[in-house]
């Protein structure tokens, strides 16, 4: 017990504490600037030229400030990627809340045998998004597409769901809220599980019914779980992009704003533009997630 | 210590061998048949002692394999040297600084002499700014596949006109009862093949995007019409009303599984249905140039593939020893007799060995020849964006043809005005 505290010091060298934790801490700070920070400064910078890679400037960038910003805010096409990215978000956040809680709870019941609904909660989760994008494109063909299948045999009408704006909207929806809802369904799941059982045991004895202790007990109890779930849900529905895009072809009759960045930059070689409206994109992400960064500050106090 | 030096001498010796051997990756899409490829290059290999060439095998379509070579060459990756790239690209190419030109290599005086054995149309296509940027590997053209079988059954002979063939199609399907069975088929789906979609009613009318002198000249009553032209055929119920998801390959599967009697396609489709092992139309399927319009001409879509030296390469020299050989006449006539690919050399067009493979190259020469190209522009992506999305949503219908022609018109007035 005497002095164990220099014999610890001696065997890391004549590094302080403080020096140890900084060595530690450097390779994980560097791959952090590597990945994450110089890209993110890089497309800042680029934002501020004229770029193309279809003329002079693509070798001879030039300066032009905020111009392609300015050229963002006129332009129609951007803020119609905009106003689709936000109906993404309002349709489809909600939608796997809901679908997924129904999941999370369905899964929570106490079966004999779990696995098959925790693979079917896994199985949309682990499918890459372009792969569900294409399958669902196949869904909703309309002379091949199950969906059109079912309609017939119920005495409809085949309805061209891809080509079709409105349809579309609520197919690429639809898609988007299956892929989803069981990364809602897994983290909601972990939610119930800690929810004390003792709770429900007294509430059936003070004589609540099931809807009664679902109301009063689960939902109060799962709201922070939910929260969390509802953040990241938002920050991706943000930068939705592969359902869309592969439901359509290669077409851009709907287009969010992750599939004109993509547009712009990766098919018109336009990098100043195309940074630009990627910097607006991040700008959007980065406040959703403050506000998320605040709630979990909140949640700690 | 003996033994250590010969190890040593021996790894020496080795690994100079291995130096001199220069290693040549060479990017050809998935369509454009890499296993033949792979054959012309094993021969390039058997001939040129010292030079390896590997094969990477990108996308399926041209624009797949444009978006992964845009990362590629954007980064200035030496990793590629030689690319197979779409007749529509080496604009592109020579205002990135892509590509190492074909002039360093080439004293003016045979560059004139090699031109001027290739389909002039190929010649042109990779003459950009009075520089060579690329050499032509193969030929392609739409041509009009129909059911031989069909339109003999009802004594009918190949349409000339595309009224012909609406009629034709009227009186098949309707006599043939099948409700399977699809009258024309066209690309409708956002593609690039829904850029010579649109083109081809246009350049048939006599209009085209430029003037000879490059200058913007479509006008919004020859797009209308262009677009109206297709819009009218799911009108008169020769095309079904989902043109609009149809992809070529989709139409070419759709076709070898009996269900058109008329398909617009690339000359690729011709090879799929004589020789797929689920081919239903095996010797059913004729070939024709596409159909002329009512007072106006013939027109067909020119495709192709050139062969290019990246400006990144480190065995720039050899590369193009490579490239000189690819666009040879001899390798030419490998791709005709084993891919069905279309020679870019007009003599190869005679040539028994390869017309025994293919009976309608015969025909084919005078459609390569007269086939119009699509627009050559450095910003050409936008010009096919603007136009296949455009077309494809007017066969959708959530643009009449009016509104569409003033959307393509505006669009691509503001690319050539340099916006």
């Amino acid at each position: 017990m005497t002095q164990p505290q220099p014999r610890i010091r001696r065997s890391f060298g004549d590094l302080s504490e403080r020096a140890l934790a900084f060595w530690l801490l450097v390779p994980a700070a560097l791959l952090l600037g590597l990945v994450a920070l110089y890209p993110v400064g890089r497309l800042l910078y680029t934002s501020l030229f004229l770029r193309r890679l279809t003329d002079e400037t693509g070798n001879n960038p030039v300066f032009v400030g905020f111009q392609n910003f300015a050229q963002a805010f006129s332009d129609e096409r951007f803020w119609t990627a905009l106003w689709n990215t936000l109906l993404i978000v309002l349709v489809t956040v909600p939608g796997a809340l809901v679908v997924g809680l129904l999941l999370a709870l369905l899964a929570n019941l106490p079966f004999r045998v779990k696995w098959p609904i925790r693979l079917g909660l896994l199985l949309p989760w682990a499918l890459p998004l372009v792969f569900a994008g294409l399958i669902f494109r196949w869904f909703f063909d309309s002379q091949y597409g199950v969906v059109n299948d079912v309609i017939v045999r119920l005495g409809g009408e085949r309805l061209l769901w891809v080509t079709t704006p409105e349809l579309l909207f609520w197919a690429i929806c639809f898609s988007i809220i299956w892929k989803s809802s069981s990364f809602v369904a897994l983290i909601l799941l972990a939610g119930l599980q800690v929810i004390p059982k003792e709770l429900y045991e007294s509430a059936a004895v003070d004589g609540a019914n099931r809807w009664q202790s679902f109301w009063r007990i689960t939902l109060p109890l799962l709201l922070p779980a939910i929260l969390v779930a509802a953040i990241f849900r938002t920050i991706t529905a943000f930068q939705t992009f592969d359902i869309p895009f592969a439901m359509q072809n290669g077409g851009s009759a709907f287009e969010t704003l992750a599939m004109y960045v993509r547009t712009m930059s990766i098919e018109n070689l336009n990098f100043g533009y195309g940074s630009a409206l990627a910097v607006l994109m991040f700008l959007i992400s980065f406040a959703v997630t403050l506000v998320y960064l605040r709630y979990v500050r909140g949640a700690d106090d | 210590m003996k033994k250590l030096f010969w190890l040593l001498v021996v790894v020496l010796v080795a690994s100079m061998a291995l130096a001199q051997q220069t290693r040549l990756r060479v990017f050809v899409g998935g369509q454009q048949r890499p296993d033949v490829m792979r054959k012309i290059f094993d021969l390039y290999q058997s001939r040129t002692p010292g030079v390896r060439v590997d094969v990477e095998v990108g996308g399926a379509t041209s624009d797949q394999q444009q978006q992964y070579l845009t990362t590629v060459l954007a980064s200035r990756d030496p990793s590629i040297d030689v690319i197979l790239i779409d007749v529509i690209r080496p604009a592109q190419y020579l205002a990135s600084r892509w590509a190492d030109t074909i002039d360093k290599y080439l004293p003016a005086a045979s560059r004139q002499a090699l031109l001027r054995q290739y389909l002039p149309a190929y010649s042109q296509a990779n003459v950009i700014n009075g520089q060579l940027v690329a050499l032509p590997g193969f030929a392609d053209a739409m041509f009009l596949y129909y059911r031989a079988d069909l339109l003999e059954k009802y004594g009918l002979k190949p349409p000339t006109t595309w009224d012909e063939a609406i009629q034709q199609a009227q009186t098949i399907l309707q006599r043939e009862g099948n409700p399977n069975l699809n009258g024309i088929g066209f690309i409708g789906a956002p593609a690039e093949g829904a850029v010579c979609t649109f083109l081809l009613p246009v350049w048939a009318a006599g209009g085209d995007v430029t003037n000879a002198q490059g200058q913007f000249s479509l006008t919004v009553e020859q797009a209308q019409r262009a677009l109206q032209f297709w819009v009218g055929l799911m009108d008169q119920k020769v095309s079904p009303p989902n043109m609009a998801e149809k992809p070529q390959d989709t139409i070419r599967q759709e076709m070898q599984a009996g269900r058109w009697v008329f398909g617009t396609m690339f000359a690729y489709a011709w090879n799929r249905f004589q020789n797929d092992a689920d081919s239903q139309v095996k010797g059913k399927i004729g070939v024709v140039p596409l159909p002329a319009f009512a007072g106006g001409r013939q027109a067909s879509c020119l495709g192709g593939w050139q062969w290019v030296v990246s400006d990144f390469s480190r065995n720039k020299a050899q590369a193009h020893k490579l490239v000189r050989f690819l666009s040879s006449p001899e390798v030419s006539k490998i791709l005709a007799i084993e891919a069905s690919n279309l020679p870019v050399f007009p003599s190869l067009y005679r040539d028994p060995d390869i017309l025994r493979v293919n009976p309608w190259f015969g025909q084919a020469l005078p459609v390569v020849q007269a086939a119009r190209a699509r627009p050559q522009h450095p910003r050409y992506a936008e010009i096919s964006e603007a136009i296949r999305v455009t077309t494809n949503q007017v066969l959708a219908r959530q643009k009449t043809p009016e509104q569409g022609a003033r959307e393509i018109v505006t669009r691509l007035q503001a690319i050539y005005g340099g916006r």
